[in-house]
């Protein structure tokens, strides 16, 4: 593959000017994901020091292999609802080595509200469960959680129920799962631990029953102690409900260590070379990329600093333009590599299904890197069904076998976003850069049209609206309208799998590039091609 | 008479040695083994090995009715003892004698005599050789004050039945002498339930030459110059050397040809040790008389040439001694270390362990003497002396140069020895100087331990981790992409 | 990858990473780059570390290293932090023996107030034709022993009883 050639001049002041912008959205999204990570209320700390409890990240760090990667998963779930009661959703899930192998991981982080399932913690751990079932990895749960939050317990429960769907279709599939309960596995929660292969029970601090003591003892009457009723022992000895208990928490997690080692390998599929670093700076995309979603920038220059040596093989070059289409190496992993560099024409979008159809054919994963307005309307194109092809972009997609991994680098709106592998396209990860924008359309399009709809409203009231309160109007509309398309409101809400730093792309990518090696693309089927 | 066939009653690195030279002299050999024994060199290249049994395995080398019946079964037709067990045991050379069996060493009398160490200082005295001046209370309690007294300061009151140095008191003023014999008596009653003691004359910083002696048993009798062993750790010798650096010209002869005349007395059959302690003024004492081939032997056969163990064999088979005296001559200079399994930073401890890697050094006037086999175990079933290192310089700077590296190059590895320590001493400027006395490893005891290198702990660690399969097998079972990326988090 | 490796009377944890022909030795803040590889001569090897060879001898024990370095020998302690979960877990103070299935008491060594160690025999019991002695898991004193020779019992029942101990961390 020939290495691209940039045109980039790093060193213009204007490219330092945006390059400086864009670092300091970056550094706003660091700083954030910091505060979720690490800000917790001093009186949790000191109530998991008295339990004799480590914090997640801890037990995290002692389960994962030394010096090995671990890809965190929506950190930002819920950092904006329930008041910020619940950063992270209470929960921390991501996929990382343990003993060799990848394994996907959940951990409730009981250092806020006791790591109570608030409603948007069941869709970020399905997701997780998701992400092992479609990659064949077996999981570990480290188990610490009060149960469902009792004053949102209406927004887990039915939902809820699809955590223990997957353990058991996990299960099914022949993936096995290990459950390391550190805390009180309460009614639903019990069967987090009740579903897995392998369960270890931490003495003291773990436990595992349908109702608790002070439910026991206000339906029956039965007074009985925690450990009596679920603790390690009396599951590991009488019940069968546990398989190994342990004195701490430490034990616990080299025991789990312990068991993913017996795990078997998978063969790797797809076409693996040799790593190499891209040839050109990945810092430099801070400065190709800008922070304003409607400033154009060459996605070429993008791939140049993601790809293995910044090489990259374009596939029709000349046809279809606003769409670049090609294969590279990331990580060492051949992939295929569709790009938006503007509207999606009929022509590219015949290009993008075409090239999702090729890819297929040799079993090559394929990387979206998103940056679209959405296709191009008037009548001229209309005429020439765009709306046909973007259908049958649509349906290559829903046809392929081969892994999708999906980024949205700045824009992602309209139908554009579906067609680019949106997240109901089922792409195996899809994250976000914290400067991207996304939505039926752009935030001053959405601001103008509704400001419009909603000015029209309040003139057929009052024909004498002030500038003062149109203005205040249209500002409110638009704020809105900007919080609303932005990334951070995306993945608060789990439509992703997480904002990710344009630099850690590439890393992000070559992780789930592994991930997914470890199944091997079936023969694509598609539906009919509106041709 | 004559050999042929040879049991060796012993085992370790002197079983080997006496095999070797057998071997070499046409004699078909055989060594005992119990069954806790793991293989060891002398198993190797005997002809034979015969397998005894005891409640412990050091039990079964002192079992002489089954010993004599086992050389009787291969029809040995002598017995060399070694060192140690039954080496001075009259007993066992009374049984081998009425088995027809010839005992490679003295006769059982002489054994006798001299095993008594009062009977064999009495014997000495009489015919004129120094003994160091003593009162025995026994002989006459009236006057054993005065007698004392005459003894000489400093004098060593000790408890006749005593033993371990336990109850004995220095006394070097006449003013101290009856409070001081009023103490070792309460202590010697309090220890050994006997109050009655006897007085020596006290050397201060002696030095322990001894002389090899050998005889025929028909009237012939030579020495073969000194040894010092004065490197000593609790009576037991570590460091021995040849020629002594202490004795001036003229000493070494005094004291060869007094151990001679000793041996000469007894018309000694054999390869005898005469011990004397010496002081530094030049008088020396002697203190008793060993009836047996020594542990440091070699060092004697490094500087005169001759292999002692063959003319114990031709002696043994009623030959006379083969040497003259104005042919036996010191060339060079000899030093031998004992190397043993104990830890020298845990006092001393005995080690155990398994000898999973050993490389012997070698070179210009090293020899090994080893009872020990790459793969063997070390348990404490028996002594903890595993080798002995001897080397040999054409003066005594050389031949502390050649031990220096000798003991650097001598690979050890599984089980704790004290090479280091020995190294340690032969690095001693005193060592260096020859300033050398009995107690010169505890007055330098604090001198000898070595810290710890700061700086060789990270080599330690990378050899460590680097060298544990199981550990880099883990390490490297990481697909690569994961370790090129290494601890990287979004 | 994790081991507690004790040089020199300290115990020190480490880990190691390998990133392509280079092994990378972590222990605390510091990381050292290094590769062992074999040279001639029993147990020989190389050690590349900081930039220079260093040449050594090793022999691999079964939980200790030996290394002859410059001269003197060393001993290494590894212990791999979850091995001493391959012998079943610690063990709570257990407080109570409990019949693993109903059958007759044969013999009673002890009675309750007695002071006992561990392994020390406190009852044989039969079950299903199999003896089975009870011993004690731990030292302690005798509470209670509720069945005397003869006695039958149902499963699950508690045999003997043990003193709580006082200070249980």
């Amino acid at each position: 593959m020939r290495r691209m050639q940039s045109q980039i001049r790093s060193d213009s002041a204007e490219f330092k000017a945006a390059s400086e912008k864009m670092q300091d959205v970056v550094k706003r999204f660091h700083d954030l994901q910091d505060k979720v990570r690490y800000d917790r209320p001093q009186r949790d700390l000191d109530r998991l020091k008295r339990q004799n409890k480590m914090l997640a990240r801890q037990r995290l760090e002692l389960l994962l292999d030394p010096g090995t990667p671990f890809l965190e998963f929506s950190t930002l779930a819920a950092y904006d609802l329930y008041d910020g009661q619940a950063p992270g959703a209470n929960v921390i899930t991501g996929v990382g080595v343990i003993s060799g192998r990848e394994v996907v991981i959940h951990a409730d982080d009981s250092s806020n509200k006791g790591g109570a399932w608030y409603p948007m913690s069941v869709p970020k751990i399905v997701r997780a469960l998701e992400f092992a079932l479609e990659n064949n990895l077996p999981v570990v749960h480290i188990c610490d959680s009060a149960g469902g939050y009792l004053e949102e317990m209406s927004g887990v429960f039915a939902p809820g129920g699809r955590v223990f769907r997957n353990q058991c279709i996990l299960s099914k599939k022949g993936i096995p799962q290990v459950a390391i309960v550190c805390g009180h596995c309460t009614a639903g929660g019990a069967y987090v631990p009740g579903l897995c292969e392998y369960t270890i029970i931490v003495r003291d601090t773990g436990a595992i029953f349908l109702g608790g003591p002070p439910l026991v003892k206000a339906a029956t009457g039965e007074e009985v102690s925690v450990n009596d009723l679920g603790g390690a022992d009396m599951h590991t000895s009488i019940s069968g409900t546990g398989d190994y208990p342990v004195d701490t928490e430490q034990a616990g997690i080299l025991l789990a260590r312990e068991i993913v080692a017996t795990f078997p390998r998978k063969p790797r599929a797809f076409d693996w070379a040799a790593p190499e670093e891209p040839y050109y700076d990945p810092k430099e995309i801070y400065g190709i990329v800008p922070t304003d979603y409607r400033v154009r920038f060459d996605m070429r220059e993008v791939i140049a600093r993601i790809v293995d040596g910044s090489r990259f093989h374009e596939y029709q070059p000349k046809y279809g333009i606003t769409l670049v289409t090609g294969y590279a190496r990331i990580w060492g992993c051949k992939v295929g590599i569709l790009g938006n560099n503007g509207v999606l024409f009929n022509d590219s979008s015949l290009k993008a299904a075409h090239f999702i159809q090729l890819c297929n054919q040799t079993g090559t994963p394929l990387i979206f890197l998103q940056n679209t307005t959405g296709y191009m309307i008037g009548r001229e194109y209309e005429e020439r069904g765009i709306t046909k092809d973007g259908a049958k972009m649509l349906m290559a997609q829903a046809g392929s076998e081969v892994p999708k991994l999906t980024v949205l680098t700045s824009g992602a709106f309209g139908a554009g976003y579906y067609g680019m592998c949106g997240r109901a396209w089922d792409p195996r990860l899809l994250m976000t850069w914290p400067n991207a924008q996304m939505g039926v359309m752009g935030p001053e399009q959405a601001a103008r049209t509704l400001g419009d709809v909603k000015l029209a409203q309040m003139r057929r009231a009052d024909p004498d609206l002030s500038d003062e309160v149109v203005q205040e109007l249209r500002d409110r509309v638009r704020a809105k309208a900007e919080n609303e398309t932005s990334a951070y409101w995306f993945t608060s809400r789990l439509y992703d799998d997480g904002i990710i730093d344009p630099l850690d792309t590439r890393n992000m990518l070559g992780i789930a590039l592994t991930c997914a090696a470890g199944v091997s693309p079936g023969a694509p089927h598609y539906g009919v091609y509106r041709m | 008479m004559s050999i042929t066939r040879l049991l060796v009653a012993n085992r370790g690195e002197i079983a080997a040695r006496v095999v070797r030279t057998a071997r070499a002299i046409g004699i078909k050999t055989a060594v005992l083994r119990h069954p806790a024994e793991v293989d060891a060199p002398a198993h190797a290249i005997a002809d034979q090995v015969v397998t005894i049994d005891g409640p412990t395995p050091v039990s079964a080398y002192l079992d002489i009715g089954q010993i004599v019946q086992a050389a009787r079964h291969i029809g040995a037709d002598s017995v060399h003892p070694g060192y140690g067990f039954l080496a001075e045991n009259a007993a066992f050379v009374k049984a081998l004698d009425e088995a027809g069996i010839i005992f490679v060493g003295p006769t059982a009398e002489v054994i006798d005599l001299m095993g008594d160490k009062v009977r064999a200082r009495n014997f000495v005295a009489e015919r004129g050789f120094p003994v160091a001046p003593s009162a025995i209370e026994d002989d006459n309690p009236g006057d054993f004050v005065e007698r004392a007294r005459a003894v000489g300061y400093p004098l060593l009151i000790k408890p006749s039945a005593g033993g371990g140095g336990k109850g004995m008191r220095i006394v070097r003023e006449d003013a101290r002498l009856r409070a001081e014999i009023e103490t070792a008596r309460r202590e010697g009653e309090r220890y050994f339930g006997d109050g009655r003691l006897f007085v020596e004359t006290y050397i201060e910083n002696p030095r322990h030459i001894e002389v090899q002696v050998m005889g025929d048993g028909q009237g012939n009798v030579v020495h073969l110059w000194e040894r010092e062993c004065s490197i000593q750790r609790r009576f037991q010798k570590i460091i021995e050397e040849t020629p002594s650096p202490a004795l001036r010209p003229g000493q070494r002869e005094e004291i060869c040809e007094a151990a001679a005349g000793i041996a000469r007395a007894v018309n000694y059959r054999g390869a005898g040790t005469v011990e004397f302690i010496y002081a530094n003024d030049g008088r020396f004492y002697f203190l008793e008389m060993n009836t047996r081939l020594q542990v440091e032997h070699p060092v004697t056969e490094m500087v005169t040439g001759f292999d002692l163990v063959a003319e114990q064999l031709r002696i043994a088979a009623g030959e006379p001694l083969g040497l003259q005296q104005d042919d036996i001559h010191q060339t060079g200079h000899s030093i031998e270390l004992r190397v043993c399994a104990e830890d020298a930073d845990a006092d001393f401890r005995p080690a155990i362990g398994n000898i999973l890697l050993m490389d012997e050094p070698a070179g210009p006037g090293v020899r090994v003497d080893s009872g020990i086999l790459e793969g063997g175990k070390v348990t404490t079933d028996f002594d903890p002396m595993l080798s002995k290192l001897i080397v040999h310089g054409r003066d005594r700077a050389e031949a502390i140069a050649r031990a220096r590296r000798a003991a650097l190059d001598y690979i050890i590895l599984g089980v704790t020895t004290n090479l280091g320590y020995l190294y340690a001493i032969l690095e001693h400027p005193r060592f260096g100087f020859g300033d050398l006395s009995t107690g010169f490893l505890d007055e330098e005891a604090d001198a000898l331990k070595r810290a710890p290198d700061a700086s060789s702990t990270d080599i330690l660690l990378a050899a460590t981790a680097l060298s544990d399969a199981r550990l880099v097998q883990a390490v490297e079972s990481v697909p690569a992409i994961y370790r090129m990326m290494g601890g990287w988090r979004n | 990858m994790r081991r507690i490796l004790e040089v020199h009377g300290e115990e020190i944890p480490v880990w190691l990473a390998s990133v392509g022909q280079f092994h990378v030795l972590h222990l605390g803040d510091r990381e050292i780059p290094c590769a062992l590889t074999t040279a001639p001569g029993k147990g020989a090897f190389t050690l590349d570390l900081n930039g220079t060879s260093i040449a050594l001898r090793i022999a691999v024990g079964e939980e200790a290293t030996f290394v002859h370095l410059d001269g003197r020998a060393y001993e290494i302690g590894r212990t791999d932090p979850s091995q001493p979960l391959g012998q079943a877990d610690g063990g709570a103070p257990q407080d109570r023996m409990i019949a693993p299935m109903p059958g007759a008491v044969i013999s009673v060594s002890v009675a309750a107030g007695d002071a006992v160690t561990e392994g020390q025999t406190l009852m044989v019991i039969e079950s299903m034709k199999l003896e089975t002695t009870i011993t004690a898991p731990r030292d302690g004193v005798v509470s209670e022993v509720h069945f005397a020779p003869g006695d039958s019992f149902d499963g699950k029942v508690v045999l003997i009883g043990f003193e709580p101990l006082k200070d249980a961390s």
